[in-house]
């Protein structure tokens, strides 16, 4: 009777509150990917034959493929350009405002505004903003004596605007995540800090950022993998109906998840192909993943 | 800590918030201009165009997307969130063999970018016969890696076992435990995630950008997008249109702002 008791609470209720999780992460997660997997070894359009190839995407992506290898690198440069910035203004800010006592409300609903805002929605006023001939951010330049620049036919400015947009977007969400992790420190290890008669700006790095670095490691790995599937804002900024080159002037704004979108569904319909580059993409975010969750475990068995 | 160091930083937040703020204001005064004025001067101060923009938005197809768009992002946040909460009930209240393998499990699925596996998720969608539905934009919420991650890190975190305990001496059954006596315990967390997982079916835009191919399916962010073409550019009703679009999701902003911070505190200690 005892185990039978015991079975219900080790093995059915538990099965019964998993199971939905599991069984839709298998048909709707899991499946996908490992089908796309099976896809990238053929030549396949949606319709007809499935053509096997063997390893021959693979070997294109790497060999022959100089859009793919731009893409890569387009993306690692949004990346270092937008989040390192974000992440510390996050931190910053939710220093700042743990520090206050009025208005910490008003302050933080406000900042966290763009990150609830729908990013077509960024698109487009970043597109007002920076336009060459209109844009609010050239008339401040020209108003100071400066000349206007072209920030979004130039494929040396093009990134940074994408960069920017990122800082303008996440850097509320990190501040968020920050402000929880700086409130939940208790209040005594501070008190001690100003007896023994440490600055802030040295209890700050002495004691707040260490204390952080669980939420900095989650942070840090959850930016990385979404900045390598960065998508909507560089595709809302260039997805120019008028041009037929994608990606912004100079392909400069073409990231890796835009690159595969156009191969399997924009401007040729390469499922096969398409497949090879997300499982490329899938492998280089799951060694990233890895690497990132081997730091966060190291972290709790301290 | 000294006044100098309260000024900075009081200067600092304004001087940030500010530009949070700008482009969000832009996109409210310049809803109502007329789109040949918007280039005209510095669109600062709101003109009297908004009435028409609306109009001209409310003509087109707008009200299907926006009924597509809360219908997704209803059903995804509802389901999403029930079963992420099962997963964090079982973590917390149960000892099960594997349970160490699972949690290794969810963080793995946690970190799997979903979008990666869209073009098999099509051909799987196409053999379902769902193509034609919303559906393909709905489920691909289900099972959600960070929603799982973030419940088990609350409940963990807030949930006294010694409740569940009594309850089921009182002869609770497991289910109405779940339901009636933990959820209003993790109600933070739960509100919570159901704000993140509105807000990112709702502004979601590559898996609808593949799924959506006829007019009645559209969503918000596509239709929006979409607005461009249909009326050569219509600067004006596009930007109308997002002021709409925003409006639920500030809405639920402001009205769980209080339990959203409370919730993100408690989920984020551990990390």
């Amino acid at each position: 009777m005892n185990s039978k008791a015991n079975k219900k609470y080790t093995v059915m209720w538990p099965t019964i509150f998993i199971a939905p999780f599991v069984i839709c992460f298998l048909i709707f997660n899991l499946y996908p990917i490992l089908y796309s997997f099976y896809l990238s070894f053929t030549d396949w359009s949606g319709v007809g034959e499935k053509v096997f190839v063997g390893w021959g995407n693979y070997v294109r992506i790497f060999t022959k493929d100089k859009t793919f290898i731009k893409s890569l690198w387009n993306t690692l440069y949004i990346m270092i350009l937008g989040f390192p910035v974000s992440i510390f203004l996050g931190l910053i800010i939710a220093a700042f405002l743990s520090n206050l006592k009025k208005f910490r409300n008003f302050f933080q609903t406000i900042n966290f505004l763009p990150y609830i805002t729908t990013p077509v929605a960024i698109g487009l006023v970043f597109t007002f903003l920076f336009d060459w001939n209109t844009g609010v951010i050239n008339r401040i330049i020209e108003a100071f004596g400066g000349e206007g620049v072209n920030w979004l036919g130039n494929a040396k400015f093009a990134p940074l605007v994408i960069g920017f947009m990122i800082i303008w977007k996440c850097t509320g969400y990190y501040m968020a995540l920050y402000l929880a992790g700086i409130t939940s420190i208790s209040e005594d290890i501070y008190e001690a800090a100003k007896v023994d008669g440490a600055s802030t700006i040295k209890t700050f790095f002495k004691i707040t950022v260490p204390l952080l670095r669980p939420i900095t490691v989650f942070i840090v790995l959850t930016s990385v993998i979404y900045a390598l599937q960065l998508f909507d804002e560089p595709n809302l900024m260039f997805n120019v109906s008028t041009t037929s080159i994608i990606g912004g002037p100079d392909r400069s704004c073409l990231t890796m998840v835009w690159n595969f979108y156009d191969v399997a569904f924009g401007s040729t319909a390469r499922l096969g192909y398409g497949s090879a580059i997300a499982t490329t993409l899938f492998i280089i975010i799951v060694i990233i993943s890895l690497i990132g969750m081997k730091f966060m475990n190291g972290k709790e068995e301290n | 800590m000294s006044r100098f160091i309260k000024g900075f930083s009081y200067l600092f937040l304004i001087f940030i918030s500010f530009i949070s703020l700008v482009p969000f204001y832009l996109m409210l005064t310049m809803s109502t201009y007329k789109t040949e004025q918007i280039f005209k001067g510095l669109p600062f101060f709101p003109s009297d165009y908004l009435g028409t923009n609306i109009s001209t938005v409310f003509q087109s197809n707008f009200i299907q997307a926006y009924g597509n768009s809360l219908f997704i992002s209803s059903i995804s946040m509802a389901v999403c969130v029930l079963i992420s909460a099962g997963v964090g009930y079982a973590v917390t209240v149960y000892n099960f063999k594997y349970k160490k393998f699972l949690k290794t499990f969810i963080m793995l699925t946690m970190m799997v970018p979903t979008q990666i596996g869209i073009i098999g998720y099509m051909i799987e969608m196409r053999s379902f016969h769902l193509t034609n539905t919303l559906w393909p934009m709905i489920l691909i919420w289900f099972a959600n890696g960070f929603g799982a991650f973030w419940m088990i890190q609350f409940i963990e975190g807030s949930l006294p076992l010694e409740i569940v305990e009594s309850a089921r001496i009182d002869g609770a059954s497991e289910p109405r435990i779940f339901f009636q006596i933990v959820f209003p315990c993790i109600k933070p967390g739960i509100l919570t995630l159901c704000l993140l997982i509105f807000l990112w079916s709702w502004n979601s835009y590559l898996v609808p950008l593949v799924f959506v191919n006829k007019a009645n399916l559209t969503t918000i962010p596509i239709f929006i997008k979409g607005l461009a073409n249909a009326y050569r550019t219509d600067y004006g009703a596009q930007l109308a249109g997002l002021v709409l679009a925003t409006i639920p999701l500030l809405l639920m902003f402001v009205c769980g702002s209080r339990s959203f911070i409370k919730g993100l505190t408690a989920g984020a200690v551990k990390g």
